[in-house]
Parts: structure tokens; sequence; C-alpha cells
């Protein structure tokens, strides 16, 4: 009997990241990019370019009052690592969204989510990201859309019953499928030849500690349960966690980020307006 | 007309302010910050005139000296505190008690053979929390309520918020946050206020308690669940530590503690482990 992780790797049709994300995740970590090489790759995407010029001049990126006008211009303010985030949200969810069946929206809240509170942490305890953070939480459950577009009947089935035993999804999975989200979500990574830190973000984000890039998982891994305590979640797990007895913390600690400085209630607490960020962000891409 | 640019409380000095400021403080651990100043001279405003004094020397005088200092002592508490409070305040906190963390301890005390239950609402005020927990327990475990020994403590420091929860009267706006079908359940309606019923009322043992009497403090344990929502923002931190140091004394292991929406222990304690129920905070004793 093949596997079902094998049946999807002999799959021709898989969904597939536009030429340009792909291009411009390459370029994010290429040494000595330059302004106009970004530009110049985000041109050949009209509709992105576009989308582009929104998202900088939305409230979730706008700095100071006077429109940003070319891609050039949104480079220099934003930045790079900011312009591949916003490249990549852009042309990753716009890809996805247009499928029908899967519940997108929560599906998005909850990556766009993760992304977010993952930016929010790596500024609290100093991790330097080059926006590394904001793309892993954005695309660490990628597998969840391959295995809703290649075996949704069993995915399902998986979800409900992650929801009736009040285990995690990747649980449930295992059991109804004979593999998880992570899995599929590296063969995917692969296949569409993402940086070796995403991959290992989609692969080992509930397992850090196997990753290669382990302070970057582990922090996703961190993201990810708090963007489910704030109720954005897919999957239907309702789980309870103590952040301090994970291994993505423990992880965090070992390579000395000052864990135990942060006030997580404070953080918790500050989170109260996520959904409405995470919502901002959605529409101002979406529009 | 000068009746515009007259001070609704009496005015105190800098120096009555701190005196009273201590004096409050050392009593009852209750801290009232520099910038509280105008709200302080609010409140006491009432209590002055109680006794037609004008200035806050005397009564200063009376709390610390006469024989009736024990009494006014009392009032003064039902005076500086605040009893703002309602049914099922914070939704998902009280989801996570009802969904986790009561099903968890219950869980251990069953295997252990002992169906005892021990809440606490601590800083109880009116009472509604306590009543809120009470309500929950009957509709978690229906007719089986009465297999178990159960108690829900509510403690506060203000007599006069006590003997309000013990009539258990409240008006539609303490109502707020109750389902419907609850209310039809759980109260009686009674000259357009709602009363809580017998059974529920029956759960409930209210009593006085000074957080800084450290006596009395030590005597409350056994806590499955404490409830100290909003309290400990009156409180420094001084007192706060003294304070949360008794409650975690007080908890059996496995037990746990809720504190309000906004509030945090990073500064007060690392004894409990914090836990994230969906939507909700709560601290865990191991």
């Amino acid at each position: 009997m093949t596997s079902i992780l094998e049946k999807i790797k002999k799959i021709d049709d898989l969904p597939t990241l536009p030429a340009v994300a792909m291009e411009a995740l390459s370029l994010a970590h290429a040494p000595n990019v330059s302004i106009s090489k970004l530009s110049e790759v985000i041109h050949k995407d009209p509709p992105l370019a576009t989308k582009m010029l929104k998202m900088a001049n939305s409230s979730f990126y706008k700095r100071g009052d006077k429109p940003v006008e070319t891609i050039q211009r949104a480079i220099t303010i934003l930045g790079l690592s900011e312009i591949i985030n916003i490249t990549s949200s852009v042309s990753v969810i716009s890809t996805f969204t247009s499928k029908k069946g899967f519940i997108w929206e929560s599906f998005w809240d909850h990556c766009v989510a993760t992304a977010i509170v993952a930016r929010t942490m790596a500024r609290k305890i100093r991790m330097e990201t080059q926006g590394r953070e904001f793309v892993g939480g954005l695309l660490h459950d990628i597998g969840k859309i391959v295995l809703d577009y290649t075996v949704r009947d069993d995915f399902n089935k998986a979800l409900d019953l992650s929801i009736t035993r009040d285990c995690p999804l990747y649980e449930a999975e295992q059991e109804v499928l004979g593999t998880t989200h992570m899995e599929v979500g590296a063969f995917l990574a692969e296949r569409w030849n993402l940086p070796d830190y995403l991959r290992d973000i989609i692969r080992w984000h509930h397992a850090p500690e196997m990753s290669q890039f382990k302070p970057m998982t582990a922090l996703i891994s961190i993201a990810d349960l708090l963007a489910k305590a704030k109720q954005l979640s897919y999957g239907g797990d309702k789980l309870s966690f103590v952040l301090a007895d994970q291994t993505g913390w423990q992880t965090l600690i070992e390579h000395r980020y000052p864990m135990d400085e942060l006030d997580l209630e404070r953080i918790t607490f500050e989170m109260d307006s996520l959904a409405d960020t995470v919502r901002e962000y959605i529409k101002s891409m979406s529009e | 007309m000068e009746l515009a640019s007259q001070p609704s409380g009496i005015l105190m000095t800098g120096e009555q302010f701190l005196q009273l400021r201590d004096f409050i403080y050392e009593k009852s651990g209750i801290y009232f910050a520099d910038s509280k100043k105008s709200l302080l001279e609010n409140r006491l405003t009432f209590r002055l005139k109680a006794y037609n004094f004008t200035d806050y020397e005397k009564y200063y005088y009376l709390l610390k000296y006469d024989p009736q200092a024990a009494k006014e002592l009392r009032s003064l508490y039902d005076t500086i505190t605040t009893n703002e409070t309602s049914f099922f305040r914070s939704p998902p906190q009280i989801e996570a008690f009802a969904e986790k963390a009561l099903p968890d301890v219950m869980t251990r005390r069953q295997k252990a053979g002992e169906k005892t239950l021990r809440l606490w609402s601590a800083g109880c005020s009116t009472g509604e929390e306590a009543y809120t927990l009470g309500i929950v327990l009957k509709e978690l475990l229906q007719d089986t309520l009465r297999e178990w020994d159960i108690k829900i403590y509510a403690s506060d420091i203000s007599e006069k918020a006590l003997r309000s929860a013990k009539l258990a009267t409240y008006n539609e706006y303490a109502l707020r946050g109750v389902p419907v079908e609850v209310r039809q359940k759980y109260f009686k309606a009674e000259n357009s206020q709602f009363v809580v019923t017998d059974e529920i009322r029956a759960l409930v043992e209210l009593q006085f308690l000074n957080f800084m009497d450290s006596q009395r403090m030590q005597l409350m344990k056994g806590f499955d669940i404490i409830f100290c929502r909003n309290v400990l923002i009156y409180f420094d931190d001084a007192a706060r530590k003294k304070i949360v140091s008794h409650l975690y004394d007080n908890i059996n292991p496995g037990g746990y503690l809720f504190i309000g929406h906004s509030e945090s222990l990073h500064n007060i304690t690392r004894a409990f482990k914090l836990v994230h129920f969906p939507g909700a905070l709560g601290y865990k004793k191991e």
C-alpha cells in the first residue's frame, strides 16, 4: 500500500508558488541584493506591483504622510526584507484564496496572526531575523493547503477528530492520514525550492529541537501557540498549554534569548487586538 | 455665586494625605499612590461628614486613638474599596474555569477518591463572582452536584459589600452578562430585582477577611481554585507579593489561581506555572 505522502509526491498538478514570489524569496537572502534588481522582479508581475503599492500605503506599513508612488520608493522606505515579506504574502495568499472548498479565511487568519506574533516576539527578545520570522509565520502551515487539495475528505476527518478528541491536529492527521501537514508541507517546500530555513520551519514547527534553524523555528512554534491562544486558529483543537514547558521555549532559552524577562501576561493582554490587526492586514492585501 | 468653584470633597494637605495613606496601607495593604490624592479626598469626605469633622486631623486621631476606632476602621474599608463587578465577568476566564481548570481538578480529586471541592472568591465584593462559580458548578454537575462536598468561600474587607452579597439580590445591570436560560434557572424575580436561588446560595460562604491579616490568611488552606480578579490592583508590590504568597500556600498542588484579565504576576512571583487557556490565562500550582 502506498502511503498518502507517496501519493501526494506523485501528483503533478500541485499548487504552484507564483514565479515572482519564488524569485523574491530567493533574492531575500542572497548577498548584495539591489533595490533595482528587486524592483525589476516585482514589475514582472503588474497586478503584484499594484497590490504592493497599496500595501505600502496601508495603515499597516505606512510611514509618514507622503503617499508611496513607486516600487523603488516603497523598497527604500520599507526596506528590502519588508518588501520580500509583502511580496511573498501577497502572492501566496492571492494564489490560494482563489481555490474553493478550503476555509481560507480562518486559515489565513491563523497564518497572518502567527506572522505578526512572531514579529512582535522577535522584537521583544531582540532576535535578528531579517524579516524571516514574518514569512515563516505566514507559510508554516502550508502543508494543510496540500492536504486539503489532495485528500480533502480524509483531511476533514482529521479536523473533526482533533475537535472531538481535543488533541493537536497533527496527531489526528497521523492517525487518519498516516502523515502530517508538516511532512507534506516540507515536501511542497522542496518542490517549490523554498529557502532551507522555510522548509525547516514548515517541517519542524511542532518539534523545533529537530530543526537546523532552531531559534527561528522555535520562535514560530511559540508564535503559532500564542496565535491559537488568541482564538486565531485553524484546525479546531482548543488546547491549553504552558509556554515555559514547550520545547520551543526551552530552545530559545538555550540560545540565550531573554525569555525570563518577558511579561507574558502583559504581552498576551496586548494581543487582545490581534484579530483586528490580522483582519486589517488581510484586508489591505486583498483590496 | 461661588458654588461652581467649590470642590466636592474636603481638601487634604500633603501631610495629611501621607499620614492617612500610610495608615490605610498599614492596616489593609491598600495603597493610594500620590496621583490618587483627590480620589482619597472624595471618598473620605463622606466619613468626615458623618462625624461633622471639617479636617482630616481629627479623623486621623479618631482612627488611631479613639475607643471607636475598630468600628470606624470597618466603615473606612467600606469607603475606600471599589465594588465594580458583575456576573460572568470576563467570559473567556469563566469558560477556562468551567471547561479546563474545573474538570482537571475534579478528575484529580475523583482519582484520589475525594469528592470535595474548595473554591475561593478572594475579594468577592458584592458576591457576583462567587455565585457565578456556583452556577457554573451546578450547570456542569447537574444532579451529581449533591454527591460532592463543595464550598465556595467568598471574602472581602468591606462589610457593606458582604451584607449586599448576603442578600444575593441584584438589579438588571449586574445580570447583563447572564444568558437568558441561566437567568431563568438561577434567579427569582422579585420587585424588579433578581434573587439568586437558595440552591446556589447554599454553596457560598461569606466572610470578612483582611488580606493583611497573616494569621487568618494562613488558615485559609486547601483550595482547589482561587479567583482573585482585579483585586491586586489596589495594592502596592510589597503587599501584592505578600498576598500572592499566601494564595500560593493556600492552593492545593494541581490547583489554579485566576487574576484579572489585564493583570500580571510577572513582577510578583514565578512560583506558579502560567497556563494559556483558549482566550484566557490562569496560574497552576504544580
